[in-house]
């Protein structure tokens, strides 16, 4: 075998991590969603029978309602996460002084460690049915306990995250492109505007594709978010997660859920990544 | 200018290493430290006061998340590595417990102010043999702030009322063990075996748009009322009791038609724990008739204990044996803790998308 080929032993702790860490508890939630559960016990007994039960249940309207909520809510401050981000990201990478740039840098870091608890929290008390912009809302017709209002304060929520982490991520891209490659299509009579498109932006594809997918998955697995924006009204499948082990008990349904939910988070990452590499492969 | 060198520097640490560990161990000999799961609020405050008039035993608090029911899967991650001494539940948790078989048995040996606890409300397992040691009496109803309320409420149809658009926090699905549909469903001629007519009466609120907020938790609820977001629900007393400490708040405890339903808050004491003795002494200590007085004023929960007086702002908890017949409904916890799953998954299926 080439030794070029041979894994580097110093990748092993790292393999062994991950074994330990992910690949057992993610088998062990396979098997538990197989598991048999009856009502009333906490979780499902020790050698229950196997069944399909768990995922035959899945398969109706209501959780298709809420893996498209979570999935559209999740597109959605995603994408404008990313669109925020790109002005943002370019603007640091390529107008600041170093000096600048540095410190928005550091600012950008700073929102990252803020905890999600205070973000939101925040949001509630200034956006939320008794917040100072409460009334100023009411007066111009928006109800602060309508389900549409709801739902934009929990894609709020989430862009209060993915718009620093964006910028953060889109900021290495637009340094590593060659300013002067847009330099010398404006030389060549292209407007700045076609030329930022038609260069810088295909060149930067791939951090931007990294971008929405840290944003989309930061998004679709949002916990702490929905449970508090969302009123209890709008819910993720995170929550409903969550209400199946810590709630009701029911740890066969609630790692089927997870399963599922892992399983298409994982296909539309692949999905999307393979489509942005075939697109712009060359 | 003073130097100091490594080695004085290595034997101060030693020294300071020593006297703290001293210090510490002989706490730790001379009391025994208890890990106690409670409710947050009133009730650990009350519970505070109570260990802080005993020194036989120290406690460290540890406040239930979510439901009461929210603790059994971190106990069964641990199982039989038991990491709490007793927890504070109720009829519903208790159950769950008692199917897991965690629990150790009680007596009037064990815990002799048992002897002034009516008999009948404490848990039994199959055997008949007493598993939780009850302190207080609870309710669940429906209630709301007088101050902010657009309509008096007075029956179930006035939830339906459109000047309530937005303005009912209502419970949940893991909340209240879901007692909130059976008083729906009581009221329109079912009860805990027969839910479907509590189901409707629950989509027909859902659609009403009166429901602004779904309370996961208990502060929800209190945050909700108080902040002026919602005026009224379907709660416990202690969250209750929390809201009416700034707030005019009128529960509907003895209003024909609006059910009440009264738990017994407890203690359960856990197996394979080294503080038995101790758990069951502190026990023993608060549910005397001094600590459950204490308990009442401050927790918002009615003494159990018959020597004990509940204090004048719970006598709404207090019904004559008519009163009791006439508004107190008593629903078969086990049927009620056994559809869980279901009813949760009934919530999903049909209430979560109307709201």
């Amino acid at each position: 075998m080439d030794s070029k080929r041979r894994p580097n032993p110093l990748f092993l702790p790292a393999a062994g991590l991950f074994l330990l860490l992910f690949v057992l508890p993610m088998a062990g939630l396979v098997v538990e969603s197989l598991r048999t559960y009856v009502p009333g016990r906490i979780g499902s007994a020790e050698g229950a029978p196997f069944t399909a039960a768990n995922y035959a249940e899945l398969v109706k309207p209501s959780f298709a309602v809420f893996f498209f909520q979570t999935l559209r809510l999740s597109l959605a401050a995603a994408l404008v996460g990313v669109f925020c981000a790109l002005p943002l990201a370019h603007w640091t990478a390529r107008k600041l002084s170093p000096r600048w740039r540095t410190l928005a840098i550091g600012f950008f870091v700073t929102l990252m460690f803020l905890s999600v608890l205070v973000r939101t929290y925040a949001l509630e008390l200034t956006f939320g049915a008794v917040g100072p912009l409460g009334p100023a809302l009411r007066a111009i017709g928006i109800s602060t306990n309508s389900r549409g209002y709801i739902e934009i304060l929990v894609a709020a929520g989430l862009l209060h995250y993915i718009i620093p982490m964006s910028t953060l991520t889109l900021l290495a891209t637009f340094q590593n492109v060659d300013p002067r490659l847009t330099d010398a299509a404006q030389v060549l009579g292209a407007p700045a505007w076609k030329a930022h498109l038609t260069i810088t932006l295909p060149l930067c594809i791939r951090g931007i594709l990294a971008a929405f997918l840290f944003g989309f998955t930061f998004s679709i697995s949002a916990f702490v978010i929905p449970m508090i924006l969302g009123k209890g009204r709008v819910l993720f499948i995170s929550n409903l997660i969550y209400t199946r082990f810590s709630e009701i008990a029911n740890y066969p349904s609630g790692a089927a859920i997870s399963v599922v939910l892992f399983v298409l988070a994982m296909l539309l990452v692949y999905v999307m990544t393979h489509l942005v590499n075939k697109r712009w492969a060359q | 200018m003073t130097s100091l060198t490594r080695r004085q520097a290595l034997q101060t640490a030693a020294a300071t290493f020593a006297a703290t560990s001293i210090g510490f161990m002989s706490r730790a000999a001379g009391v025994p430290e208890l890990t106690a799961v409670e409710w947050g609020g009133g009730v650990v405050d009350a519970m505070k006061l109570i260990a802080a008039k005993q020194d036989k035993v120290t406690v460290n608090w540890v406040l239930h998340q979510g439901g009461s029911g929210a603790i059994l899967p971190k106990i069964k991650a641990t199982w039989p590595a038991a990491e709490y001494d007793y927890v504070a539940g109720w009829e519903g948790s208790f159950n769950g417990m008692l199917k897991e078989d965690w629990l150790v048995p009680v007596t009037v040996d064990m815990v002799p102010n048992l002897a002034d606890i009516p008999e009948k409300i404490i848990v039994k397992n199959a055997k008949g043999q007493w598993m939780a040691v009850p302190r207080a009496v609870g309710g669940i109803y429906f209630a709301y702030r007088a101050d902010t309320s657009p309509i008096e409420i007075k029956s179930i149809e006035d939830l339906f009322d459109p000047s309530l658009k937005g303005k009912l926090c209502w419970p949940g699905p893991t909340q209240s063990m879901m007692l909130q549909i059976v008083a729906l469903a009581l009221h329109a001629g079912g009860d805990e075996n027969n839910m479907d007519p509590g189901w409707a009466l629950m989509k027909k609120l859902a659609e009403s748009g009166n429901i602004g907020r779904i309370a996961v938790t208990d502060t929800d609820f209190t945050t909700s009322l108080t902040s002026g977001e919602t005026v009224g629900g379907f709660y416990s007393e202690p969250q209750l009791t929390s809201v009416a400490a700034a707030f005019p708040v009128t529960r509907l405890t003895k209003t024909e038609g609006m059910p009440v339903f009264l738990y017994q808050s407890g203690f359960a004491v856990f197996q394979n724990r080294p503080n038995l003795q101790a758990t069951l002494g502190f026990i023993n200590f608060a549910i005397s008739p001094e600590m459950s007085e204490i308990y009442a004023a401050t927790a918002g929960e009615a003494p159990l204990n018959v020597k004990a007086k509940t204090p004048d702002n719970l006598k709404h908890l207090a019904f004559t044996p008519e009163e009791f017949d006439k508004f107190v409904y008593v629903p078969d916890f086990n049927v009620v803790l056994t559809n869980q799953d279901a009813w949760a998954k009934r919530w999903e299926d049909e209430i979560a998308p109307l709201i």
